[in-house]
């Protein structure tokens, strides 16, 4: 079982690699499109990382209201739960 | 100059052309396509058929709307449209860019506004065709990634909608997001029209002082293989603006259409 912690450095990884973004900018507060520059196609390819990474089926529909760093956390430890 | 009932006779004919698309895919859609459902075969021949049967369609409305003067046309390079796991891209000038494309790639997928699908008139046809809608943005990109590793060659519009008159080009990346996971082969089209003709935020009985004349150029294969290594977000974002600046170049400022000869 991962922890939150464990998820925001996986998350941090994953972001720094696909959008070349310092880690240090990557906090939970963090909003992904205002802040990080992550738009709606970029979130495509975040989510097909992360499908790729967990294993898992990630359906868009459980990020459709993620807008933070701390969101995504949050989305993906819920998944990772059930 | 134009005599006025040339003129006139123009207003005619291009509101005549409207209600003619309209009524056609309409017919299509409620008479052509359940005839068609009764063929046999599968989905797949199914969607082939109705595909090339929008083709035909549209070359036929194309010829109409040569014939009775609404506008003159030339295309240039049409061969080379409809390869397998081909990716078309073009400038947006005026609603018609699609009609022609798509009247001469043999049995392409578009990508459709999601306004398309509950359109009564169109609705049918779209969906019969494998069309895919342009909303939501997963959707899209992985529907048009899927298209062409089916080997479906697919026309796209990076500008998302028609030029803004006098505007420079503004390209979304969505086109390049695709081209960059799953063309084959990504291969420009250039749209001219002289005087533009439904341009946006213009009423379509405006129509310009002189017959519009368009002409579609198929340019050169665009290598891809600098994008393939690098990771997809960034691989869009310089193909992107590669684009923007390369259609920039093409057609000039203007965007497709030149400003002084239509006013």
């Amino acid at each position: 079982m991962q922890t939150k912690d464990e998820i925001l450095e996986q998350i941090k990884v994953s972001l720094a690699g696909l959008f070349e973004l310092d880690p240090a900018q990557i906090t939970l507060a963090a909003r992904l499109n205002e802040d990080l520059e992550i738009d709606s196609i970029d979130a495509v390819d975040l989510l097909d990382g992360l499908r790729r990474q967990t294993g898992r089926k990630i359906s868009a529909e459980d990020f459709r209201s993620v807008r933070t760093v701390g969101d995504l956390v949050e989305a993906i430890y819920k998944l990772v739960q059930a | 100059m134009e005599q006025r009932e040339t003129y006139l006779w123009r207003i005619f004919a291009t509101g005549a052309c409207f209600t003619l698309f309209g009524l056609g895919g309409l017919s299509l859609g409620l008479f052509v396509f359940p005839a068609m459902m009764l063929l046999p075969g599968g989905p797949v021949r199914r969607r082939a058929r109705m595909r090339s049967l929008v083709q035909r369609a549209l070359r036929l409305f194309v010829r109409i709307s040569n014939g009775v003067r609404v506008i003159s046309y030339e295309f240039r390079g049409s061969e080379r449209l409809g390869r397998p796991g081909q990716l078309i891209i073009a400038n947006h000038p005026s609603l018609l860019d699609v009609v022609f494309i798509v009247a001469f790639t043999p049995a392409p997928c578009c990508i459709v506004k999601s306004a398309m699908f509950r359109n009564p008139f169109t609705r049918r046809v779209v969906r019969a065709a494998g069309y895919i809608s342009n909303s939501p943005t997963d959707e899209m990109i992985h529907g048009a990634a899927a298209a062409l590793r089916s080997g479906d060659s697919l026309v796209m519009f990076p500008e998302g909608t028609r030029t803004r008159p006098g505007r420079p080009l503004q390209f979304h990346r969505g086109a390049a997001s695709v081209a960059v996971h799953a063309a084959e082969v990504l291969t420009p089209v250039y749209v001219r029209c002289e005087p533009l003709l439904l341009p946006k935020f213009v009423p379509w009985y405006r129509v310009p002082p002189r017959r519009p004349h368009f002409t579609l150029e198929v340019g050169q294969d665009i290598d891809l293989a600098a994008y393939r290594g690098l990771p997809p977000p960034k691989a869009s974002r310089l193909l992107n603006a590669w684009l923007q600046a390369h259609f920039t170049e093409r057609l000039g400022t203007s965007g497709g259409y030149n400003a002084a000869s239509g006013s």
